[in-house]
């Protein structure tokens, strides 16, 4: 239900949203409302800007979404959560939770806060890093969360800090999450030669309709290294949209594993930017979309310095009425000589009525460097199934292990054990669910 | 055990089989040969319960059911097993999982239990031994950059793991060279048993040698045109298979 009079218009409730939770003026708030004002300016994307032409964001504008007002009672490790050893950081409805969160030492090198936290101890300094650490190109949603954020995260490594354990982020939306909204930000800066692992997953409990906006925006100084592990498992009836964003410096390295299981309508944004000669940057996708989802996936790299090379490989399985959505732009800028580009899309279809677009996009500016794409749309192998049943295997066996191989390319590439078992059985369950009320 | 009555398939709109006879006792070894394109792969297909194929007349009985009703997977749990002319590659799905997934649904649906990896890890070694295959396999996707003999052989270790009771071996010989044909061969006669029943699909004589049949028939046009012993497949190398269809016209 909403709360607002429904002749205001989308851009006015959140201004009114804002006006209400932002009332000062400090250096922040001036950043919030400038980014507010560029939004509201621009308004939603629509289906007639390029980028937004498969995903239509009327149902996410119609609807009012309140920011959270109070931590939401939630106090222990929540079914669905990876299990963990290491520095985990738990934010609940977009909030830092300091009992959820560990409190053991940080790794040598490493420093991280909670954002909120910062900004009640030191305002000053802590918008002058958010300003500092801001997306080369913005989004109207990084904008949307500039304007909201309520916390999130800061890490910052020292040079040469090297730490091995993952740093698990999870945001969690409890029971009492409808109709609220929350736009996390992520802030990791990775000085000289450093290198760490992120775990960053989202996750709700189902049937509830909340919106997330998160932001994740990274920078890697000269040999800094960065596994990035995403997995968005929200709610069926959410709304998510995320944006990864890196910068990477020479010789840096930045490897994304995105794997998107949830929400009712999904965009994720990734935008990394090869600033520095040798930089590389690797990305591995799984989105599957059932039901009645809509997974949105756009990448962008740009390769802005000569010796740069990116490597990309997305799958997407959709089922039922699924949607799902693979832009994938690699833009080589003119003095980028002697790049390498590499992007693969394979597509499964497994009902009748599931759909993917993928689409390469190649802006080719320099003319010594190699870039191959490919991307393929296609259905379960009969073959092979027939095969896997003169097996003695069922239907419905040879059915997911054929998706499950489809989608293995995502699990061989996690080296981090536990992550790779989590991630498996959630597959599995996922993919041998699939298929058993065709509709 | 296996009697196939009057069956007529079509593929597409096109009929292959018309009419097709045969009866296979338990435990015998069956030839079936035949010129290209005379329907000897869609028998064996349709037998094993291959989509896209038509029965629009006739009937199989296996061990008393009725084959053609069964789903693929429920046939092989029946016992029915088939090697394919042209093993699939399926990469990302293991091998050996495979192979432990279907021997143990053939267990379950036999009332046995599940073997445990112990077991069926030992179990599997000694087949990969008599089809002089190496460890490595095991852990490879399955038939997964194979070369054609390789994946022959792993059709016959499959068999030798899943103990069917009716094997149909659809051109096992094809592709292979002499050394390659005699491992697979060996691995086919070392199943011979009264318990199981082989009924080979093949072009050449060239198997026969390795393998000894107890009975030959020669398929052509769709149907089963004649019948005899080893010694039928001699002659037919010998004389090719124009004679049998002058035969069966004046016949």
């Amino acid at each position: 239900m909403s709360a607002v009079a429904p002749k205001i218009s989308a851009l006015e409730r959140y201004r009114a949203a804002f006006e209400a939770r932002w009332p000062q003026s400090d250096p922040l708030t001036r950043l919030r409302r400038a980014a507010l004002e560029e939004f509201i300016e621009q308004g939603f994307p629509t289906q007639r800007q390029e980028a937004w032409k498969y995903t239509n964001l009327r149902r996410l504008e119609s609807r009012s979404f309140e920011p959270s007002t109070a931590p939401a009672a939630i106090d222990a490790a929540q079914e669905g959560w990876i299990a963990h050893g290491g520095a985990r950081i738990v934010f609940v409805d977009g909030r830092w939770s300091a009992a959820l969160s560990s409190s053991s030492v940080q790794p040598p090198g490493v420093t991280m806060l909670p954002l909120g936290q910062w900004f009640r101890r030191d305002p000053e300094q802590a918008a002058a890093f958010v300003e500092s650490l801001a997306p080369k190109r913005s989004t109207a949603f990084e904008r949307l969360n500039m304007a909201f954020f309520e916390d999130g995260a800061v890490i910052q490594l020292a040079e040469g800090a090297r730490t091995d354990e993952p740093i698990y982020i999870v945001h969690h939306w409890s029971a009492q999450a409808a109709g609220r909204m929350a736009h996390p930000r992520l802030l990791l800066r990775a000085a000289r030669g450093s290198r760490c692992t992120l775990i960053e997953q989202h996750l709700g409990p189902a049937d509830l309709e909340y919106f997330t906006n998160a932001a994740t925006i990274v920078e890697l100084e000269a040999g800094a290294e960065l596994r990035h592990y995403r997995l968005q498992q929200e709610s069926t009836r959410s709304f998510h949209i995320g944006l990864s964003s890196a910068r990477l410096q020479a010789d840096s390295r930045y490897f994304l594993h995105d794997v998107a299981l949830g929400a009712s309508l999904a965009r994720h944004d990734v935008a990394a930017v090869l600033e520095g000669r040798g930089a590389h940057v690797e990305l591995q996708g799984l989105f599957a979309p059932e039901g009645s989802q809509h997974m949105d996936v756009h990448t962008h790299i740009d390769h802005a310095a000569p010796c740069t090379t990116s490597a990309e490989d997305y799958r997407g399985v959709a089922d039922g009425r699924g949607r799902g959505i693979f832009n994938g732009k690699i833009a080589v800028h003119p003095d980028a000589q002697k790049t390498d580009a590499r992007q693969s899309s394979r597509n499964l279809l497994l009902s009748p009525t599931a759909e993917i677009d993928a689409r390469p996009e190649l802006e080719i500016y320099a003319n010594d460097v190699k870039c191959s794409h490919g991307a393929t749309i296609g259905q379960l192998d009969e073959t092979a199934l027939f095969y896997l049943r003169s097996r003695a295997l069922s239907q419905e066996q040879a059915r997911a292990l054929l998706i499950r191989a489809f989608a293995e390319s995502v699990l061989t590439s996690i080296d981090h054990e536990p992550l790779r078992t989590y991630l498996e059985h959630r597959l599995e369950a996922r993919f041998s669910a699939s298929g058993e009320n065709p509709s | 055990m296996l009697k196939i009555t009057n069956l007529h398939v079509r593929v597409g709109e096109k009929p292959v089989l018309k009419g097709l006879n045969l009866e296979v006792a338990g435990g015998e070894v069956h030839a079936i040969m035949g010129p290209n394109g005379s329907g000897k792969s869609t028998l064996v297909q349709v037998l094993a319960g291959r989509d896209g194929y038509e029965v629009t007349e006739g009937s199989v009985e296996y061990r008393g059911r009725d084959l053609l009703a069964l789903a693929p997977e429920e046939r092989a749990r029946e016992g029915v097993f088939l090697a394919f002319q042209y093993p699939v590659e399926i990469p990302g799905v293991n091998n050996v999982y495979l192979l432990k997934a279907g021997l143990n649904a053939i267990r379950k649906h036999r009332g046995q239990s599940e073997l445990d990896a112990f077991d069926f890890l030992t179990l599997v070694r000694e087949k990969m031994k008599l089809m002089q295959m190496d460890e490595s396999f095991l852990n490879r996707g399955v038939n997964e950059g194979f070369s054609g003999g390789e994946k022959k052989r792993n059709e016959i270790l499959q068999m030798a793991v899943l103990e069917p009771a009716l094997a149909l071996l659809d051109e096992t010989d094809s592709g292979l060279d002499i050394d390659a044909l005699r491992v697979v061969a060996n691995g086919v006669n070392s199943l011979r048993s009264p318990e199981r029943t082989i009924v080979m699909v093949t072009h050449y004589q060239r198997l026969l040698d390795y393998i000894e049949p107890d009975h030959v028939h020669v398929l052509s046009e769709g149907r089963i045109l004649k019948s005899g012993d080893k010694s039928l497949a001699l002659e037919l190398e010998k004389r090719g298979y124009d004679w049998v269809k002058q035969e069966a016209t004046a016949a």
